[in-house]
């Protein structure tokens, strides 16, 4: 079989297109990036005669005001460079420093231009405003923050969520539960998570009632809020999720949550489920919980799965089963005939002690 | 302030609002304050010249702040007081810190006048 040649003038063509194709893209990099480098180097130039006046603000050593009233009087885009610059701030500091800032972009009407941003068409600038008014915690924007939730764009539902986690009202926790799984892609979980554990301990009721939300994936940041944040009214719902939810990330989520503020009463529920018919995902996590749970009474269960055929399964359970009783699995491991010193041999109850040691848990 | 006037204050810290921040209002309670911004040049500042305490970012490119203290604490000068200061707020981050000999550990954002107030009351309680 013969290749059809190609025409030389044709070869020549194709090559001398995509040589320019390379070029322009290459020009077109080195373009942006140096606008880029010109864009800041001009705003850091803006901002030069004002920057130490933001340090000794933020410091709080402004004690003749002297440098508020310098960045007070900056006008034009230097005011727009220095209010960017006020508001990255404000997520580095907190106390007095960051509450005189927050005054001086109050004033400039930087709030009251962000609330109306929300509602731009600029997809940037909205997430841009939401971003401004969690740094400048304002309790005022709850409702338009709970209400950007709902937004179209994804960033500006992120910004708005994390946004109310600054503010840290804690009216924003059930709107932020809801968002989770009320769109599609939701708000992220992590940054939902985050939003929620820095409302405080008023969202007690919120957790419960996102515990019993129809769509798993609040179900499921629900769970972990509870655990990561101590609130313990969750447990009679976290208990009857992981007995029976449809959903097994919402079911390994509670039996986690159970494992960091369950009691004695969880061991039962969370040994059941690492036995051989549950899901694999949730037996390993309900085997962690247990070691979490803290309590003896977790250790029979965790002996049946010394020799379980999921490998990764029995470590956990040695792991576990350490942080319960050293003692009993350094017993358990001689009455096997285990030696601890050869990890080569690969069983679990010597993996274990191996961790164990090298985390200085045991001696 | 009896917090031992005029010690040298080491401070690592890759953000430079917050460095130029720390420093001055250091600075302005009267200690001696050195800024680098990298792991790297904390420890080859710290071995040049041992501060009186090191104020140290957890989250720095090359050697992280955890990765300074552990060599600090592994030195010769190993009871120099080291207070990090992090954006990393979990349990486990704190716990870590500790457990690998920080002083103190801040969580970021902060207030400029509870460091200070750490600093002062860690070089008071420093021999």
């Amino acid at each position: 079989m013969t290749t059809p040649a190609i025409p030389l003038p044709v070869l020549i063509t194709a090559l001398a297109v995509t040589g320019v194709l390379c070029a322009t893209m290459v020009l077109l990099v080195v373009a942006v990036k140096t606008g880029r480098e010109v864009q800041a180097r001009r705003r850091a130039n803006l901002l030069a005669p004002y920057r130490q006046d933001l340090i000794v603000v933020s410091a709080g050593e402004d004690h003749d005001d002297a440098s508020m009233r310098r960045l007070a009087g900056a006008t034009g885009i230097a005011a727009a460079v220095v209010d960017d610059a006020i508001v990255g701030l404000l997520g580095k500091i907190r106390g007095a420093p960051a509450e005189a800032l927050v005054r001086l972009l109050v004033d400039r009407g930087k709030v009251a231009e962000a609330l109306s941003d929300l509602s731009r068409p600029a997809r940037g600038r909205r997430a841009r405003a939401a971003h401004l008014l969690g740094m400048c915690r304002q309790s005022r924007a709850v409702p338009h923050l709970v209400a950007a939730l709902g937004d179209k764009a994804g960033e500006v539902r992120a910004h708005a969520a994390h946004a109310l986690g600054m503010i840290g009202d804690a009216a924003g926790a059930r709107p932020v539960l809801r968002a989770v799984g009320a769109t599609d892609p939701g708000v992220p979980a992590g940054i939902a998570a985050a939003a929620l554990l820095s409302m405080g301990v008023e969202i007690a009721d919120a957790l419960r009632a996102g515990l019993a939300d129809p769509d798993p994936r609040s179900r499921t940041v629900a769970a972990r809020v509870s655990g990561a944040g101590s609130f313990v009214r969750s447990r009679p719902r976290l208990r009857a999720l992981l007995a029976d939810d449809h959903d097994l990330t919402t079911r390994t989520a509670c039996a986690e949550a159970l494992g960091m503020i369950g009691g004695r009463d969880d061991v039962a529920a969370l040994g059941r489920h690492t036995q051989a018919d549950a899901p694999l995902p949730l037996r390993r996590t309900c085997a962690t919980a247990l070691g979490e749970l803290g309590e003896p009474a977790g250790l029979p269960a965790l002996t049946t799965l010394l020799d379980d055929p999921d490998p990764r399964l029995a470590e956990l359970a040695a792991a576990a089963m350490l942080r319960l009783s050293p003692q009993t699995v350094h017993d358990l491991a001689a009455a096997r005939g285990v030696r601890d010193q050869d990890p080569r041999r690969g069983h679990p109850l010597e993996a274990a002690i191996v961790m164990a040691r090298l985390h200085g848990a045991i001696g | 302030m009896n917090g031992r006037p005029g010690a040298r204050i080491l401070v690592a810290e890759d953000d430079h609002d917050i460095s130029d921040l720390v420093a001055f209002k250091l600075g302005q309670a009267g200690y001696e304050v050195r800024t680098v911004d990298t792991g790297s040049a904390a420890w080859e500042a710290f071995q040049a010249a041992p501060p009186h305490l090191a104020v140290l970012d957890v989250m720095m490119p090359g050697l992280s702040g955890i990765d300074v203290l552990r060599k600090i604490r592994e030195s010769a000068r190993s009871t120099v007081p080291v207070l990090l200061l992090s954006a990393r707020s979990r349990d486990a981050d704190v716990d870590l810190g500790f457990a690998i000999g920080a002083t103190d550990y801040v969580i970021k954002p902060f207030s400029p006048r509870e460091l200070l107030h750490r600093v002062t009351g860690i070089l008071a309680r420093t021999p």
